[in-house]
């Protein structure tokens, strides 16, 4: 390894913490404001820290008030749903087109493979009205639809381990008897499940944090956190310190699942990233 | 695999769901967006071929022109932004005391939904906000401003969020390329009695090369995608619209539906100049 000077090791961490200021500072404000009073926020400027940090006031008043519990249930549901159905759609469109050589295997991935070219945004206003026909507006079905979709990247990242295994053990298996699906369930899927937790995680992150798709197409009752959130702030008569209390509560779950699987993130996001 | 019966039921079984979904979720859409770009269509009722009209519109009438201008301040500030991520990623890759620490940090913004970060920056770019209590603090209280009501700096402060927001995705990308250069060019390097400012000089900056190259591109389609910042901050008034919210608007408020795929069609366009020419690119780097 190539000795670090000293300069260079003092020039590292005045630019780390400068950088993690940089992050912070804007964040203090909002954390500060969760724990203030009404008329302490209107008292006292941004950056000075509440008087009482066990205020649980503003909490409690956002989970009563504004449906967070509710809409974060709804998340959940979606979510849950949404990424079985696609990690499963993408193990197997994945096992088909990397195990068989089938007439029209090379269109169907060329298909996958193009849609890179085509953003979500550009395609609403048609796929808007599809779900219009489908009855689905404002039905947790119309989100969950749009979110199992095949990706490219799932499939490039599923294609990275199934490069991997032995297609001699596909073989064994089917002399001994097995059938298609059996060496599916048995061998492939047990084996994917790396490339699962990746996927998991990257569009876990992604459609929990997605606006746009629920902002479209869930407009009433049946609302994501996101949306609701929206809701909760675009509400003028809602007091700021009540939002910044929900925004800490929102924080929580994709915090606790950053610190459980830092790892997974980084790596998962650089592999991601590669293929 | 020798073609059986049960291969191909396995076959059509395995793709059957997740091809229908793409064909119907993407494809006819974006065909069909093609033909309503050139009709008058309004969400109901027949659409009516008018050519190139709404084409016409698009590139004469101020308006929307406006919204695409927009675009170029959220390009310009991934120039910093770019840099700040590279100089990070330089830093951080190695061995060093607090690393895993600074690394979690850094991550955060990337970690928080657009309402979380609008409500941030709203608290931060307020008349009465971080920001212009902070230069009051240093002493530069005469630079306060109105960033959020001034039309002229309304545009680049929304835009320059984008650099807190987005910066971690590519210092992951850079840093990621940073991890893949085999040791032993460094062991080689040290041998040779190479200095740390050679070693980034030398073999982090050039290997790290056709990763900028791909950020550039994905900052240029991710400009012209913008949506949920302006959105939710300003609904786009103070001139803050984007092309996604003009299409959102023209779509669904307006029910200009032929105007609003006409747009999508110049937004798809520009994407695939961007994504195309980063897949060309990377197919050169390979071979």
């Amino acid at each position: 390894m190539i000795k670090e000077g000293k300069f260079y090791k003092i020039l590292r961490y005045l630019f780390l913490f400068g950088a993690c200021i940089f992050v912070i500072i804007p964040i203090v404000p909002l954390i500060y404001m969760a724990f203030k009073t009404g008329a302490e926020y209107s008292s006292t400027n941004v950056l000075t820290p509440p008087k009482n940090w066990f205020n649980s006031y503003n909490f409690l008043y956002a989970i009563r008030v504004g449906g967070l519990g509710k809409a974060l249930i709804n998340t959940a549901v979606i979510l849950s749903i949404s990424l079985t159905l696609q990690i499963l759609f993408t193990t197997m469109v994945s096992y088909v087109l990397h195990r068989f050589d089938f007439r029209g295997r090379k269109l169907i991935m060329t298909l996958f493979t193009l849609t890179m070219f085509i953003p979500v945004v550009t395609t609403q206003t048609v796929v808007f009205q599809i779900i219009y026909r489908m009855g689905l507006v404002n039905k947790m079905a119309s989100v969950i639809i749009l979110y199992s979709g095949v990706g490219i990247i799932g499939i490039y990242i599923m294609f990275n381990l199934l490069d991997s295994i032995s297609k001699e053990l596909d073989q064994s298996a089917l002399i001994d008897g097995a059938s298609y699906f059996t060496i599916y369930r048995r061998i492939i899927l047990p084996l994917l499940k790396p490339a699962c937790t990746t996927l998991l995680i990257l569009n876990g992150i992604g459609y929990y944090n997605d606006f746009y798709i629920p902002n479209l197409y869930l407009r009433k009752d049946v609302q994501t956190f996101t949306v609701a959130l929206y809701k909760f702030f675009g509400n003028m008569s809602t007091p700021f310190e009540i939002v910044s209390a929900a925004i800490l509560l929102g924080i929580i779950p994709i915090g606790l699942v950053y610190i459980f699987l830092q790892k997974y993130i980084y790596y998962g996001l650089a592999g991601a990233i590669k293929s | 695999m020798k073609k059986t019966k049960s291969s191909r039921i396995i076959i059509v079984l395995f793709l059957l769901i997740p091809v229908i979904q793409l064909l119907v979720f993407s494809y006819i859409p974006i065909l069909s967006n093609i033909y309503l770009s050139f009709t008058n269509y309004k969400g109901v009722g027949i659409p009516k071929w008018i050519g190139l009209k709404n084409y016409e519109r698009l590139f004469t009438d101020p308006q929307y022109i406006m919204v695409f201008k927009n675009c170029l301040w959220y390009m310009l500030v991934a120039i910093p932004q770019l840099v700040f991520a590279f100089v990070l990623a330089i830093f951080v890759n190695g061995k060093f005391r607090g690393l895993n620490l600074f690394k979690g940090v850094l991550i955060i913004p990337y970690l928080l939904n657009g309402v979380i970060v609008s409500t941030i920056f709203i608290i931060f770019f307020n008349n009465s906000g971080t920001l212009n209590l902070l230069l009051e603090t240093v002493g530069l209280g005469q630079f306060k401003q109105q960033w959020l009501q001034n039309l002229k700096l309304v545009n680049p402060s929304i835009a320059s969020i984008s650099i807190w927001r987005y910066y971690g995705m590519n210092f992951i990308m850079f840093f990621g390329a940073l991890q893949t250069i085999p040791g032993d060019l460094f062991e080689a390097a040290a041998v040779d009695g190479c200095t740390k400012w050679q070693e980034i000089k030398y073999i982090s900056i050039p290997s790290i090369r056709k990763v900028l190259f791909i950020n550039i591109l994905l900052s240029v389609s991710g400009s012209i995608q913008v949506f949920e910042i302006p959105y939710i901050m300003m609904n786009g008034a103070n001139g803050t619209v984007t092309p996604v919210i003009q299409i959102q608007q023209s779509a669904f408020s307006e029910n200009r539906v032929g105007f609003a795929a006409a747009l999508s069609i110049l937004v798809f366009v520009i994407v695939v100049i961007a994504v195309g020419l980063q897949s060309i690119f990377n197919k050169k780097g390979e071979s």
